[in-house]
């Protein structure tokens, strides 16, 4: 315990200075700290439900889209302060979970995973026709950066740090969930729910606030991605970015809350640096995942459990 | 796009009506042949393959070059029809099989198959869109009874072809031996397994059948339809709703799910524009609602 503990406080310490250490800042903080921490929060939202529910959801970009498109729409076409409109998009993004998780969370496994990739996917095509509502294909550009307490989130270093404290709050909340009873009942019914069931829990509410609180960072992350891109088009809740949550999910470690942000962090600094070798990095990403499922289907995180767990087989043959 | 381009309807209401279901009626034709293959493989095996847009897309592109070079449709339509079948049949030995039996891991590895796929015929093809002739002897418009307008033959047609797909599946697989090794070797593989029967090439026939029906759905699907960089997404779009609504793993399934998706599609698309996707996803969030199994699916 005190050994993780000593890891997080590493891992924190260095993500403060992380601005001040790196070479060539203006890049590295921008395209690398603050978009990790973005597509972080994004996939820990999966990750805290595939861990807790068992379920692996590609409907969370649902969720960050109509929480995005909603403070770019209020901002930039009706004149609403973020001070209004950050929390609606936020209620709204996280009441459209409660929709969303009544049908979802009456299926399963490769179903579940379907139909949440649908909902997104029904989303995706929305934005692209309501031309009247999202702007179609352009989308919503130019949307401004917040100003809080006369900070202008528009400079790199003030925004890493928002999205850092963002960050840190929500993986402690996870965490925090996880150990209360609510918690510990929720990995009940991930690892049997006839016998939950049958000991008197109701099931269906224990998963609902679950997808809900997922759907809630979901949406704090739709409205990171707005203030950290700019701009919001249909493109942001697509099959391409859907995937990419979730190769950041797999390749970091599925079962890992923090594998979320060590994916976020291996993928923002690949899709960075392969760019400058090859112009085809959505193919070498999407290899590069392949080769991850096939050989590491634990991620990042899980490879020395994976290594244990063979050595130990291997011991045991031998023995 | 979403927006599918039927025939441009124009006139009084009636004849609006009337256009709508006919492009509405034969769109679902080509959703039938598009989702037929994936209901397939996925009833008969567990395996669901999200690469299917994506092979949708490249068959449209393999039957578009070779329809090009040889000035001859049938011919695009098979190389695309069986080019795919290689593809998916070598996809499905080299990277799936091995992990048949988890579900989610294969589904993901489809994924990224696509991501991968998609690159690739963005690089070959760049993001300009394509679309195939029809070919001249099916070039013909046929006469709409009653309303002294005429509708092109080569969209009726595309409903025929999926009729007759739907009537050949049907017999293959509860009608013939065949049908029912395939049956028998989802039930309980060790057991065929034990009678004698190859069940790993059972399976490889079945991705090779799945992959040849996208594969042909795409060479038609490109002829009546444009085709570019997006289409996979879109197709592989409706293929799950097809399949969600109808209840995966049944052919019957499909085809309700095709004639409702095409149909009320239309006409959402029709006399709704902004709300066209909202309303296709109303219908399926409702009949989820009250059968998370789909119409024909059976209970998981």
């Amino acid at each position: 315990m005190t050994r993780t503990r000593a890891m997080y406080a590493i891992v924190l310490v260095l993500a403060l200075v992380f601005p001040y250490i790196t070479p060539d800042p203006d890049f590295w903080v921008s395209s690398g700290g603050t978009r990790a921490l973005w597509l972080g929060v994004a996939a820990l939202s999966m990750s805290f439900m595939n861990r807790n529910l068992g379920l692996m959801s590609l409907g969370q970009l649902f969720f960050s889209g109509v929480a995005g498109y909603i403070v770019a729409i209020s901002s930039v076409y009706h004149g609403v302060k973020f001070g209004t409109s950050v929390p609606l998009a936020i209620l709204a993004g996280t009441l459209s979970g409660v929709i969303i998780g009544w049908i979802a969370l009456k299926t399963k496994g490769v179903y579940f995973f379907m139909l949440t990739l649908a909902v997104t996917l029904g989303l995706y095509s929305f934005a692209n026709q309501a031309q009247e509502i999202t702007h179609g294909h352009t989308g919503i550009n130019s949307i401004p950066s917040p100003i809080i307490f006369g900070t202008d989130f528009a400079f790199v270093k003030p925004l890493y740090y928002l999205f850092l404290g963002i960050a840190v709050v929500l993986f402690a909340a996870c965490k925090f969930i996880e150990k209360t009873s609510f918690g510990i009942a929720l990995k009940g019914v991930r690892d049997n729910e006839d016998r939950m069931i049958s000991m008197g829990y109701r099931v269906l509410p224990l998963k609902m606030i679950a997808f809900v609180f997922s759907a809630f960072i979901a949406s704090i992350a739709g409205v990171m991605g707005v203030f950290y891109v700019t701009n919001i088009s249909p493109d942001s809740v697509g099959l391409l970015r859907s995937i990419d949550l979730l190769v950041i999910v797999v390749v970091g470690g599925a079962t890992y809350l923090g594998g979320a942000f060590v994916g976020a962090v291996l993928i923002a600094i690949f899709e960075a640096k392969i760019q400058d070798f090859t112009v085809y990095y959505v193919g070498a990403t999407g290899i590069l995942f392949i080769v991850v499922l096939m050989l590491a289907p634990q991620g990042l995180m899980g490879i020395t459990a994976q290594i244990r767990a063979k050595r130990a087989k291997n011991a045991g043959a031998q023995a | 796009m979403w927006v599918q381009v039927g025939v441009p309807v124009r006139g009084d209401a009636m004849t609006q009506f009337i256009f709508t279901f006919l492009n509405g009626i034969t769109l679902a034709g080509l959703y039938f042949l598009v989702a037929s293959g994936l209901t397939l493989i996925f009833g008969l095996m567990r395996v669901i393959n999200l690469a299917h847009g994506a092979f949708y897309l490249l068959a449209g592109y393999i039957s578009w070059t070779v329809a090009d070079k040889t000035d001859n449709w049938f011919f695009g339509a098979v190389a695309g029809a069986l080019s795919l079948g290689v593809i998916g049949t070598l996809i499905y030995v080299l990277l799936l099989r091995k992990f048949q039996y988890e579900e989610l891991r294969v589904a993901l590895i489809t994924l990224g198959v696509s991501l991968v796929l998609a690159q690739a015929m963005l690089a070959i093809f760049g993001g300009e869109y394509y679309q195939t002739n029809i070919p001249d002897s099916l070039q013909f418009t046929i006469p709409v009874p009653g309303l002294g307008l005429s509708y092109p033959f080569f969209r009726i047609f595309v409903l025929l072809l999926a009729v007759i797909v739907a009537i050949g599946l049907w017999i293959f697989i509860s009608k013939t031996r065949y049908g029912a090794i395939i049956r028998a070797g989802v039930d309980d593989t060790t057991m065929v397994s034990a009678l004698g029967i190859n069940v790993q090439a059972v399976f490889i026939w079945i991705f090779f059948l799945g992959s040849v029906l996208v594969g042909f759905a795409g060479a038609v699907g490109g002829t009546t339809n444009s085709f570019g960089m997006g289409t996979d997404g879109d197709y592989l779009l409706f293929s799950l709703q097809v399949v969600i609504i109808g209840g995966l793993g049944s052919i019957g399934g499909v085809a309700i799910g095709s004639i409702l998706v095409g149909v009320i599609g239309q006409y959402a698309v029709g006399y709704f524009p902004t709300f066209a996707g909202i309303i296709t996803f109303t219908m399926l969030i409702l009949i989820l609602a009250f059968r998370p199994q789909g119409i024909l699916g059976k209970k998981q």
